[in-house]
């Protein structure tokens, strides 16, 4: 770990700005409100909160989509309000959304994880070396040729994904990027994450609203009106549920049960988090 | 059970595009019991969205039947423009397809549409944004992108509401609501629900929320109908699903994961409070013994 964070957010305050009909002035709602976080080289950093607690809003001022009304952020030591360096930016922090259909440009997969570097005006050889360590790092080497409009979302996601590897970024944000996914895709896209964080050393920071997605992070951030309520390891921030429920966050079932059970005399570890660990926990 | 208001008898559908032909539906038999909510599970490609199109006539069959509220979607000479409004479509994202100035306008284009007059649109709109919980005093003159996401989606409803259909199809109503969001939405679907005696029939891959909501699954794999039943029947066969790329709701995994390991936990429990149950009981006994 180096000692400047790769994302420094510096008391950061936003606010949206709403036109009210019939009226001149526009409404102002606030959406961050003196945020600060640390987002490491390496890191993986889950921002978990329910719709409109600011998550989205602080994830989109880490390349510059939104840049704050007060505070500041740098990146890699630059702020993000100098414009000289906005594109370098984008290429160091890359950013995946809700929707896959979104991002996907081209007729043929690779050609669409080629689109930012061949507009960048690389040569060739390297396009394609890029390319494909890209589409093998996501696992779809073998669809390359495909239509995207004939993958599933899963796979149209991971094309997103690998056009932003392609630029060889530091690190790469998900905005609720499972939203629009089954249950297992779901998992498999978050795998995914986990494993460019783990091989790569890819920073991740993951925007999400489901529990079950923060469960393995190194970092919990949560958000609750425009500011930053819990943060720590998953196991500390997900110690006290009904503080969880409070914050409008759907506790798993699995987890609802080891909690119930523990009440009960039950000595599950607080580190049992997932299926699978809790199931280890309850046949001991 | 109530008298089927939708049957399938050895639906199939096969797309062509030139040459190239591709068996999206394939004998499918199902009855849908009147005022139940059934939902219909399976991947992408799976024929989900194929079988609900068949419902309100967007696609008919090329060969089988499927009668739905009692018109035969495949005749010909079958009255579509009825079925389409016995058979609400909510798609996904329906907050999308919102375009009025006004909530009001939004919500009456539909029974406008279907051509009655204005005391009769007036009564429509009204009580279908009671029962979504956004009254026209306060909501109707109010600009429909002025309002919270989950406000919007409830508008849509309303809008489908306002036909006032006898089976209101739904395909992934909550994708990208929060947990409030998606409660609350479900909250007004089962007040329209009751009130209006709706049959609802779900397409959705969140299995939690399907185990929670629907009366009856039927799950689709490759353009067939592979399985039905209760969610509590479906959801024990965990291994078969996962099979056909589905996941069970996460309690039901965790349960399959113990019995597994030699727990002695019956293949029926499904809910939290029968997950305790029968852990605490399983404890008693291997602690006892």
């Amino acid at each position: 770990m180096s000692s400047t964070p790769l994302i420094d957010i510096q008391q950061i305050s936003y606010s949206y700005m709403l036109p009210r009909s019939g009226e001149d002035k526009a409404q102002s709602i606030p959406a961050l409100r003196e945020v600060s976080l640390q987002v490491w080289q390496e890191e993986y950093v889950v921002l978990l909160g329910h719709n409109g607690s600011g998550k989205s809003t602080l994830a989109r001022h880490c390349n510059a989509l939104l840049l704050p009304d007060s505070g500041r952020v740098l990146v890699a030591g630059h702020d993000t309000r100098d414009a000289k360096q906005r594109r370098a930016l984008r290429e160091m922090v890359g950013m995946v959304f809700q929707n896959p259909d979104n991002q996907i440009i081209a007729t043929v997969v690779e050609d669409d994880v080629a689109w930012a570097l061949a507009v960048r005006g690389m040569p060739a050889k390297e396009i394609r070396e890029r390319v494909d360590a890209a589409l093998e790092a996501v696992g779809i080497s073998d669809l390359r040729e495909l239509p995207p409009h004939r993958l599933s979302g899963g796979q149209r996601q991971r094309v997103a994904i690998a056009g932003l590897l392609a630029l060889r970024p530091q690190c790469i944000i998900t905005d609720e990027a499972t939203s629009m996914l089954d249950p297992l895709s779901r998992r498999e896209i978050t795998q995914l994450l986990h494993q460019l964080n783990r091989e790569y050393g890819l920073t991740i920071v993951q925007v999400t609203h489901l529990l079950e997605e923060a469960v393995l992070a190194r970092r919990v951030v949560v958000m609750e009106q425009g500011r930053v309520v819990l943060e720590g390891p998953p196991a500390t921030v997900f110690s006290d549920l009904d503080l969880l429920r409070s914050l409008k966050l759907a506790i798993p079932e699995p987890m609802a049960l080891a909690e119930r059970l523990r009440d009960a005399g039950w000595p599950i570890a607080r580190t049992a988090l997932t299926i699978d660990a809790i199931a280890k926990e309850l046949a001991r | 059970m109530n008298e089927p208001v939708i049957i399938a008898r050895h639906l199939s559908h096969t797309y062509q595009s030139g040459p190239l032909r591709k068996a999206a539906l394939i004998d499918v038999d199902l009855e849908i019991a009147r005022g139940s909510c059934a939902a219909i599970i399976g991947v992408t490609g799976s024929g989900k969205t194929t079988l609900v199109q068949h419902f309100n006539g967007l696609l008919r069959p090329t060969s089988g039947s499927i009668v739905v509220d009692g018109i035969d979607v495949g005749a010909s000479g079958a009255d579509l423009k009825a079925l389409r409004q016995r058979v609400g479509m909510l798609f996904q994202f329906p907050e999308a397809q919102l375009f009025a100035r006004t909530v009001y306008e939004d919500v009456a284009f539909g029974p406008r549409r279907m051509g009655l007059d204005r005391r009769a649109v007036r009564s429509r709109v009204i009580a279908a944004l009671e029962t979504v919980g956004l009254p026209k005093r306060e909501y109707g003159s109010r600009s429909p992108f002025d309002l919270s996401g989950g406000q919007q989606r409830r508008i849509a409803l309303a809008g489908v509401l306002a036909m006032q259909p006898s089976i209101l199809v739904l395909d992934e109503p909550t994708v990208g609501l929060d947990a409030d969001g998606r409660e609350e939405f479900y909250s007004y679907l089962w007040r329209a629900r009751k009130e209006r005696s709706i049959t609802i029939i779900l397409v959705s891959h969140d299995m939690t929320e399907v185990a929670a909501l629907a009366d009856t699954l039927f799950v689709m794999h490759s353009g067939r109908l592979v399985m039905q039943g209760t969610p509590r029947q479906i959801f024990a066969e965990g291994d078969q699903l996962r099979k056909w790329g589905l996941a069970v709701p996460p309690l039901s995994e965790l349960l399959l994961l113990l019995r597994r390991r030699g727990a002695a936990i019956p293949a029926t429990a499904f809910t939290l409070d029968e997950a305790f149950e029968a852990l605490q009981n399983s404890g008693r006994i291997s602690k006892t013994t």
